[in-house]
Order: C-alpha cells, then sequence, then structure tokens
C-alpha cells in the first residue's frame, strides 16, 4: 500500500498519463467528513475484461515491460478503499477513456496520512505529460484550480529548476490559503 | 505568504528567463527522476524535494529535473539518473533525502561520482 494518498492520487493519475490521454482532470475534494477524489481522462479506457484483470495485483497491459506481470496501482487503491469501508468507482470505456472516483473516510484509523499535495501537485504537471492536466483542489468548501496549460504558458519550461521552484512556491501559496482557511473554523 | 496569482507567476518568470538566456544552455545537469508505484512507494517524492530544496539552497543553476516512469529496478527505488555535461552518465539507486543531497554536492556540485549508490556502474576504470 502507498505510505500516504498523495501517493496513491500520483500512481493514479500516472496510468491516465500512460493511457495516452490527452485531458485529465484531477479532483480533489476535502471535508471533515469525506475525502472524494477523481480522475477522469480522455485515454484509451478498458474493457470490462481489461477492467477485471487489472484489479488483479499479478496483472499489467505489458506495454511498460514486456514480461512483467505486477501492477500495483489500482490493486493499491481497492486495498485502501476495503480497509477502511471506502467506496471506489471505475467507469471506463475503451477508446474513451476512464474515470476513476472514490470516496474515503477522514477519520477511519487505518486510513493512510494525506501527505503533500505540493509535491505531488509539482510532480504531476512536471511530469512530461504534453497534454492539459486540470487539478481542483477544494477543502472545507475553499478551493483553487491548476492548469498545466496556464502553467506553462506562463513559466516556459516547467522542468528547470527556476520554474520548479517558482510552481512549488505557486502550489504552496494556494495550499497555505486552504489551511489557513481551516484555522479560522477550529 | 499571500496566495500568488498566475500573473505574479508570469512576472517573476519573466524577470528570471532573461538572467537564464544569458548563460549558456550546454552546462545544463539533467536529473531523471523514476516516479513509477515502486518509486513513489519507496520515497521518490521525499527524493524529489530534497533535489529541489539543495540545488536552491547551494544556488546552482541551470539544472532540469525531469521524471520517469518505472526504470524497472523496483528493487533500489527510488532510482535516479544524472547526467552532468563531461561526465559519465549514472544510474544512482535507493536515493533518499539525504543521498539526493549528497548527490547534488558530490556529483554536480564537486564533480565526483557518490559511488556507494552507483546502480548501473560505469566502466570500472572511471570509478575510483
Ligand atoms: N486510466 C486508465 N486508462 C486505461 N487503462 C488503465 C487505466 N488505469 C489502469 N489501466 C490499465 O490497468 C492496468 C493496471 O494498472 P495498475 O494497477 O496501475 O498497474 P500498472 O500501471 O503498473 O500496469 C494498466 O496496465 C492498464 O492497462
Ligand atoms: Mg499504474
Amino acid at each position: 500500500m502507498h505510505a500516504t494518498l498523495c501517493d496513491l492520487i500520483t500512481d493514479l493519475v500516472q496510468n491516465a498519463f500512460e493511457a495516452d490521454a490527452t485531458e485529465i482532470k484531477l479532483n480533489v475534494e476535502e471535508t471533515e467528513k469525506n475525502l472524494k477524489v477523481v480522475i477522469q481522462d480522455n485515454g484509451k479506457g478498458m474493457s470490462a475484461e481489461t477492467l477485471e484483470k487489472a484489479k488483479d495485483p499479478f496483472w499489467s497491459d505489458g506495454r511498460k515491460h514486456r514480461h512483467r506481470n505486477v501492477g500495483l496501482g489500482l490493486p493499491f487503491l481497492f486495498q485502501t478503499s476495503e480497509m477502511t469501508n471506502g467506496r471506489v468507482e471505475i467507469d471506463s470505456q475503451e477508446g474513451l477513456g476512464t474515470t476513476v472516483t472514490f470516496h474515503f473516510d477522514p477519520t477511519h484509523v487505518d486510513l493512510p496520512v494525506f501527505g503533500n499535495f505540493t509535491t505531488a501537485a509539482i510532480t504531476l504537471m512536471t511530469y512530461g505529460f504534453k497534454g492539459n492536466l486540470t487539478i481542483e483542489r477544494s477543502r472545507n468548501g475553499m478551493r483553487y484550480t491548476l492548469s498545466r496549460n496556464e502553467l506553462a504558458d506562463a513559466l516556459g519550461d516547467l522542468n528547470d529548476l527556476e520554474s520548479l521552484t517558482l510552481l512549488k512556491a505557486f502550489v504552496e501559496s494556494n495550499e497555505e490559503e486552504l489551511n489557513h482557511n481551516d484555522s479560522d473554523i477550529l | 505568504m499571500a496566495k500568488m496569482t498566475l500573473e505574479e507567476l508570469r512576472n517573476l518568470r519573466g524577470s528570471k528567463k532573461k538572467e537564464m538566456t544569458q548563460r549558456d544552455g550546454d552546462k545544463c545537469a539533467q536529473i531523471v527522476i523514476g516516479m513509477g508505484t515502486c518509486g513513489i512507494a519507496a520515497g521518490a517524492k521525499d527524493a524529489f524535494d530534497a533535489f529541489l530544496d539543495e540545488l536552491n539552497h547551494n544556488d546552482v543553476k541551470d539544472t532540469r529535473i525531469t521524471q520517469t516512469g518505472c526504470m524497472g529496478l523496483c528493487f533500489s527505488e527510488p532510482t535516479v539518473e544524472v547526467a552532468v555535461p563531461d561526465m559519465p552518465r549514472v544510474i544512482y539507486g535507493n536515493v533518499d533525502a539525504q543521498v539526493a543531497r549528497r548527490i547534488v554536492r558530490e556529483h554536480i556540485l564537486g564533480k565526483s561520482l557518490v559511488s556507494d549508490h552507483i546502480f548501473d556502474k560505469p566502466a570500472q576504470d572511471i570509478i575510483k
């Protein structure tokens, strides 16, 4: 299992990168009672049969490594969900895309810690994915949006040190505002 | 820190970008971090944060950090490939935050390999 929920989310968005999507939306909505995550892509999708196989940790489609038959991204998601009474829905259509939705109970003792969203967002934005990735993040009603196209337009090469450093400051300032609001409530 | 706007981001980059073009581009060091399932599970993001922090701390400019999926070296994740001009291209294994900082100081700044973490050893004669 992944150590943090942000690691799990990163892994699932990478599945969308690997599915040759050109448009990906990640939505992370936190409230005191529920964590809802939606990862929507317009990539190659899965047939019902492939989706069944994908739930098996000892299966991978063989595109990354021809003889490798371990794929842990989706099994980690199901494992975490089962351990914490969460809910997972995967809606996928071959050739059209995939939407992975999950709901976790943030108060469940077995739920991994949330982790560092800033780092997750930066690594996803600079992964080398050429399409657009939109991240919508909200916490107790406060929200912000990041769009890879807009960031690339403002920064140019996203992978050089200056861009990465500015990107980090940018995401951190947005995250801080979410958390700031949090402490107002308490 | 007040919430930064996209416009502020653009302006900050605008001034930095000018600095950049005045330097020559081929001096750029490249860091490639393996960010597949195994890399992530082994802490590749901690390595990423440490690289960013240590590079800035030492004021190393002209570095690019990119990522790749699974490098197929799952047993030694996190793995990181480092290419510094005029030095052999090296793959390091088990790169935690501390090793990432050593790579910046010893390899990128000091121009000497972090030999105890080299995964894919280049020819024996170039490692002392
Ligand atoms: N968003 C997606 N779009 C299309 N196929 C997917 C998607 N997510 C997962 N898959 C399929 O499910 C398989 C298993 O995924 P996963 O459990 O993450 O392991 P891995 O990515 O290592 O193969 C993938 O190899 C791929 O064929
Ligand atoms: Mg995967």
